[in-house]
This record gives structure tokens, sequence and C-alpha cells, in this order.
């Protein structure tokens, strides 16, 4: 199966002659070299790290890598939109639908957490490494932030308070970075999930109000 | 002959001629300011000693004889900026305001500080996390605590509500955004959420959406709308 979503890690095509289309040879090697920047990236950091240091990971050649990419940030960049379309795809699949908005949103920052959760790797590059690269860093940030903040908003419906603060939308998505960042830092991504009814708590607060957030913040608990 | 530097110049009444030890510290500090605004046009990453000599308007000697490199200019900076960001927030309330009251108007005197200074907002919330990660762990020992102190009571550390190093992390995410959109002399713009931030920690959501609320209707400067 091959669809923007696959995973980036599991997908090797066979060495030597396969006789596989060309189209999916370039699909493979382009995403080969994807993961391979990722787990370069954080181990050496995006400074330091050579475009060959990518080669070398992926196993493809440097033609090939530059018939994809114009250099190693185009490569960093697509990386890193892979794997925020991926995220975004788990996180509407929870979040957008039926059924009350705290809900939504409560099982939207779940499906968040678990996703970070599940690659500490890819958690360190999207929020960590990426923020090295140098003035791109900010056009990067402002559309990654930009898709986060008006999916929050296509989820509103009729039950969703209007919040007092303008920039409610922001704060909740800025509670999601800020921890995750943090934990990041810390080592700590894989334990992520077990933060779930204190992130609940304070990014529903300025939202509905003290008594339904902590009402989703005891169902989080709950069900954690 | 050697031409003279504008600090070795003889004095003059606009340019009087400072002791050594002065004219180091405005050297210093020139190039302090050099590297705060080059950073905010081109990044830290694309800074290079040249901008920030030209900027300064010194020579690359110069340059040499205060740091080592970029990067010890850059730390040298970021402490500059910190500390005067704290000294802001302290001077903005005294001991008669109520905790929530003092938080708020710490939390307004440095966003404006920031919306009247980008280049600090850009080095603080850009630059120095790309460079550092763990810096935000020292932007916190400088803030958490002073908050934490508002709220103290007779030597008892109060409940938190919410985790005040979290709220830090939100205001640091918003004000980063405001920056990446362009829009960063509209810092102010966010002093609602800002305020209900630097508030919530410790004096819950009513109390914070309160403040907010006062926070919105002040005008820079502290003039109640009317």
């Amino acid at each position: 199966m091959i669809d923007d979503h696959e995973d980036l890690r599991q997908w090797r095509l066979p060495r030597g002659r396969h006789g596989l289309p060309r189209e999916l040879v370039e699909r493979s090697q382009r995403e080969r070299l994807m993961a391979a920047v990722v787990k370069v990236t954080v181990r050496k950091g995006y400074e330091s790290t050579t475009v060959g240091d990518i080669l070398g990971d992926a196993g493809v050649g440097r033609e090939s890598f530059y018939e994809l990419f114009d250099d190693k940030l185009a490569c960093v960049v697509a990386a890193h939109k892979l794997l925020l379309d991926d995220l975004e795809q788990q996180v509407r699949a929870a979040y957008i639908g039926d059924g009350p908005w705290p809900e939504r949103a409560r099982k939207g920052l779940e499906a968040t957490l678990e996703w970070f959760a599940a690659d500490p790797e890819a958690a360190r590059f999207l929020l960590v490494e990426t923020s090295t690269v140098g003035p791109t860093f900010r056009s990067i940030f402002k559309s990654e932030y930009a898709r986060f903040t008006s999916m929050l908003d296509e989820g509103f419906d009729d039950s969703t308070p209007g919040p007092e603060l303008t920039e409610a939308t922001s704060l909740g998505v800025g509670a999601l970075l800020a921890r995750i960042y943090e934990e990041i830092l810390l080592n700590r991504v894989a334990e992520l999930p077990r933060l779930l009814p204190d992130l609940t708590y304070g990014f529903l607060v300025p939202f509905v109000g003290e008594v339904a957030a902590r009402e989703q913040q005891r169902i989080a608990a709950a069900t954690s | 002959m050697q031409k003279l530097r504008s600090s070795e110049r003889s004095g003059t009444v606009l340019r009087p001629t400072l002791p050594p030890d002065v004219a180091g510290r405005t050297q210093r500090q020139r190039i302090i300011d050099a590297i705060i605004e080059s950073c905010a046009v081109k990044t830290y990453a694309a800074t290079t000693i040249t901008d920030i000599v030209s900027r300064a308007r010194i020579s690359r000697t110069t340059f040499y004889k205060h740091f080592d490199d970029k990067r010890s200019c850059f730390d040298a900076a970021l402490d500059h900026c910190l500390s005067e960001l704290q000294e802001i927030a302290g001077a903005s309330h005294d001991a008669s305001d109520a905790p929530a009251d003092a938080a708020r108007k710490a939390a307004t005197a440095v966003l404006e500080t920031l919306a009247a200074r980008p280049g600090l907002a850009q080095l603080l919330t850009g630059d120095a996390i790309a460079l550092q990660p763990k810096v935000i762990e020292r932007y916190r020992r400088a803030t958490v605590p002073a908050l934490e102190a508002l709220w103290r009571s007779g030597g008892k550390r109060p409940q938190a509500h919410t985790d005040p190093r979290l709220a830090f992390g939100q205001a640091q995410v918003l004000i980063l955004n405001q920056i990446a959109i362009g829009k960063v002399d509209r810092l102010p713009d966010l002093r609602g959420e800002i305020v209900y931030l630097t508030v919530s920690p410790y004096g819950g959501h009513e109390e914070a959406l309160k403040q907010a609320r006062i926070a919105r209707e002040t005008q820079a400067g502290g003039a109640v709308k009317r």
C-alpha cells in the first residue's frame, strides 16, 4: 500500500535488480531519505548533519538525492511536512465529527499525545530540531501553527462556548505544543499520554470554564 | 597613521572623552545591541561577525577583545535581555498590589517592552531556543519563583491550579507565533491572553479572566480607557 501516510521507517526496496517501476523506486528513495534525515538530525543536530550522512543512512546515492531535493534543508522541510500531514490526519479522525465539542476536544488531545509518544524521534525532529534551521524556521512554524489552530476552529460547533479570550484557540494549541516540547527536552515523550487529564483541563478551561473542564479532566483520568 | 575609532577620538561637547572602562562598556553594549538587531532581521544562524561589527561600527579586533566568538556574544546578549526584563517586571508593581494585580502589571510591562523592542522578542523566543532548547529552563527560573512569591503568604507555598511552567511555555508559543506572522509590533494585542496565562496558575481561571479584562481595557502606560 502506498499513500501519503505510510510509515516512513518500514518502506524498503530489495537491493539490486527488482524490476520495479521507476516511479516506485523514486518514491521509496524519497521516503527513505526523509526517514534518514529525521534520524540523523536528531542524532547529530541539523547544523552538523551533512547530505553524506543522510545518504549513508538511507542507502541512496548522491545523484538520486539531488534529483529529489535541492539540498539538506529541502529534505528537512519535506520530512517535516510529511510527518505533520500524518499527525493532522490522526487528530482529525479523533476530533472532527459528531458529539459534544468538549468531548471531541479531549479525544483530539488524546490522539495528539499518542502520536507523539509512539515516535519520540519524530517528536524531537518536529519540535526541536526544526527550530535550528535558520530563517526558514519562521515560515515553517507559522504554517504548522496555522494548520492546527484552523483545524481546532473547524471542529467548533454550536455547542462550543464562545470563549471570552479572543485567542483561546491559540492558547489551546500553545498549551499542547508547550507541554510536548517540555517532555521532549526531558526525554519523557513516551509517557505523554499520562498527562492527558491535566492537559485536558488546561486546554479546555479558557473555552468552557472551570466546571466543564474539570468534568472532562475526570473522564480523561478514568479512561487512561 | 592608524585611523582613530569613534570612542578614541578626542572629546567634544557632543562626544566627550570617556574613561576607558566606560568606553569599553559602551562598545560592549553596542556589540550586544548589534547582535540583537541582526538576529531580528536574519536570525542567529544567518548572522555573521561582519554583520555584527558593521552594525556596531567597531572593528573585528574590538569585537574579539570583548567576545571569543559569535556564540559567546549571543550568550551575553541573552543574559543582558533577561536581566533587563526581570528589572522591568520587578519595577512594574509594588508591595501594596494584590498578587493577581501585581502579576498582571508585570506581564503587561514585559509585553510592552517586547513590542517596543522586537529584536529582543525575537532573540528570546526564536534564536535562543533554537540554539539551546534548555534556555527555557532559565526563563522559568527567572519567572516562576517570582510568580509563586507573589501568592506566597506566611511562608506557605501557594497551591497551583495549573502548572505555571506550562503557562510559561504557552505564552512563549503565542509570542513566537505573533513574531512569525510578522506582527511583533502588535504584541500588546495579546495582553489579555498573556495576563490570563500569568495569573491562572496561582490565581485560577476566574481571577485570570478578570485580570485579562482589566488588561485589555488598560492602554499602554497604565491609563484605563474611558
